[in-house]
């Protein structure tokens, strides 16, 4: 099972090979305009590069149609946005509960355990009555990330989720992050430009010009 | 997906306030035409049958729905008529039309002959008496009810007071009625008629006294009570056409009020449009989230409308002499269009929305 895209020949994007192990947390940096963001809409099915192949657990991204890609998404890819994206007339729970409905197909899957083994490392369990916009950034971002993570994705693509949050809410969220992918085994690609938050990741990749130009292991890790 | 949409409804109560008045006049403007058609034709056909004639003779120029207020017919032709065979009674009749007393639609007054027109329809004084000068009048209860008019108080007619001289009962023809030959001097249409009852000995050969009057007065109009359904349909100008354009004015305010509304829902929320989408909602999704938006104004406007037109109709009952009938085919028909409108109206809005490029609705500001 791997993540890959080989050979993306796009503006945006020239020759990024990039390999993923299931459980890995890596962390992609790189200067605005580097291709970090198309990187991570091609990975989510949301772009189509085009030349070249994005393989999620398996399933190969674009060489299928629209709906395909849409399938895929829906069953696969869970994404977490910097400016939070929750749907702001529902509560969390009915973020969530959208988000689980998508997934199930029109069906409402029951998650109770999952759900509450979320909630609670996120330490949301208080606050699903709460519309977003009565919810601090910090707990908005951490409702997004449960959103992503309750319909068990085989990735979570986390767009500069710190991007719109101070110090401490980053930090806070960041850990978060980390312990999803240390406890769930949760397979985590992030785009940061924050070299601190990057930090938190197993594996960093530095990208320029749509290209990846370094990647190391993070000493700390 | 549901609590999606009734928050998403909530959380713009103008904007749905608007869509559901708009809706909403779609189906009280069918509702309360078509009562109003109805109700007008049937209580003029109502009228027209309780007369008790079967046959009505007039000119060609002049219809009984559309009279001129010259009268045109000589009514020595009731001499005529009472010889030929198997007519029992004939009784000529003076139409005059006059705007409505409340400042709506037009009024009848029938002057007639008060033995003959009795004799066929049975009509009877119930309160009073029966006009004996020029300036009175007998009305019947309805009439009286609508226009709050006792015996001896005085109501306009021809321009003029007239005086009540009398209430009669049952309803037939036009609700106030003059001497004939009073009519004829308001008119200064001395002997002038606008149409003759013809009453049958026997009923059952109500077609062949039709045919030998045709034969025996070739070139007038004999028409028959008992076709004046049809007849009137037709006599009414355009009552057709008019019909038709309500209901089209009806479907295309209704969907055009919902296309606006869900045109600018997709626009206000393009980006949670992209969120949908990054979650792995189908084309089919989305339109279903839309299209059940729409279906849900669309549905609450409806109620509100027919609510709405039975409210106005009442309201407009009491406080007009304008008669409603309402059909529960029409009310289905205006609750159709309301919901067809917003099936429609939606689906290009939802069709858009459901191909909006992700990366691009997610950048939406």
């Amino acid at each position: 099972m791997t993540y890959h895209v080989g050979k993306v020949d796009v503006h945006a994007l020239r020759g990024v090979d990039l390999k993923v192990a299931p459980g890995e947390f890596i962390a992609i940096m790189g200067p605005s305009g580097c291709g970090k963001s198309t990187l991570l809409h091609i990975l989510g099915g949301l772009l189509k590069p085009t030349s070249g192949r994005a393989i999620v657990d398996g399933e190969d991204l674009v060489a299928v149609s629209d709906a395909a890609r849409t399938d895929i998404r829906r069953r696969k890819i869970g994404f977490v946005f910097q400016r939070f994206n929750l749907f702001p007339t529902l509560t969390a729970e009915g973020n969530l509960r959208l988000a689980e409905h998508i997934h199930g197909n029109g069906a409402q899957p029951e998650n109770a355990k999952f759900r509450k083994e979320i909630l609670q490392l996120l330490r949301l369990e208080n606050k699903m009555r709460h519309k977003p916009l009565e919810l601090s950034g910090g707990e908005q971002q951490r409702v997004a990330i449960a959103r992503a993570i309750i319909t068990r994705p085989a990735i979570i693509l986390a767009d500069e989720p710190t991007g719109n949050l101070d110090s401490e809410n980053s930090a806070a969220v960041l850990q978060m992050l980390q312990q999803l992918n240390r406890e769930l085994g949760q397979t985590i690609v992030m785009i940061t430009h924050n070299p601190e938050a990057a930090a938190v990741a197993a594996r960093t990749i530095e990208m320029r010009d749509g290209m990846i130009v370094k990647g190391h292991e993070t000493a700390t890790a | 997906m549901d609590s999606l949409i009734i928050s998403n409804i909530r959380q713009r109560p103008t904007r749905t306030l608007v869509s559901v008045t708009g809706v909403a006049l779609g189906v009280v403007l069918v509702i309360l035409n078509m009562a109003l058609v109805r109700g007008m034709l049937n209580d003029r056909l109502r009228r027209e049958r309780g007369i008790g004639a079967e046959i009505q003779f007039a000119r060609f120029s002049s219809t009984i729905w559309s009279p001129s207020s010259v009268l045109p017919l000589d009514a020595r032709y009731a001499d005529r008529l009472a010889t030929i065979p198997g007519v029992q009674i004939v009784s000529p009749v003076a139409r005059f039309v006059q705007s409505g007393n409340s400042g709506i639609g037009l009024e009848q007054v029938d002057g007639i002959d008060f033995q003959g027109y009795a004799a066929i329809s049975g009509l009877r004084v119930v309160q009073g008496r029966v006009f004996q000068a020029d300036d009175e009048v007998i009305i019947d209860e309805k009439k009286a009810h609508d226009s709050k008019a006792k015996v001896g108080d005085e109501i306009q007619v021809f321009g003029r007071k007239m005086k009540v001289a009398g209430i009669y009962a049952p309803e037939s023809g036009a609700r106030i009625k003059v001497s004939l030959e009073a009519m004829q001097r308001a008119q200064s249409a001395p002997n002038k008629c606008t149409f003759i009852l013809v009453k049958c000995v026997n009923p059952d050969q109500q077609a062949e006294v039709q045919q030998r009057i045709n034969t025996t007065l070739p070139g007038n109009q004999v028409v028959l009570t008992r076709d004046l359904v049809t007849g009137f349909n037709r006599a009414v100008p355009g009552l057709d056409g008019f019909v038709k354009a309500i209901l089209a004015l009806s479907t295309i305010v209704s969907t055009l009020v919902i296309l606006l509304a869900m045109y600018t829902t997709i626009t206000e929320r393009t980006r949670e449009i992209g969120v949908l989408k990054s979650l792995g909602a189908s084309k089919r999704y989305i339109v279903i989230v839309i299209e059940k938006e729409a279906m849900a104004i669309s549905l609450i406007g409806v109620v509100a409308g027919v609510i709405a037109a039975f409210t106005a109709g009442w309201g407009i009952e009491r406080a007009t002499s304008l008669q409603l009938e309402y059909r529960w085919t029409w009310v289905l028909v205006a609750v159709l269009i309301g919901l067809v409108a917003g099936v429609v109206g939606s689906l290009y809005p939802a069709v858009r929305a459901a191909n909006l490029d992700p990366v691009k609705a997610l950048a939406y500001e």
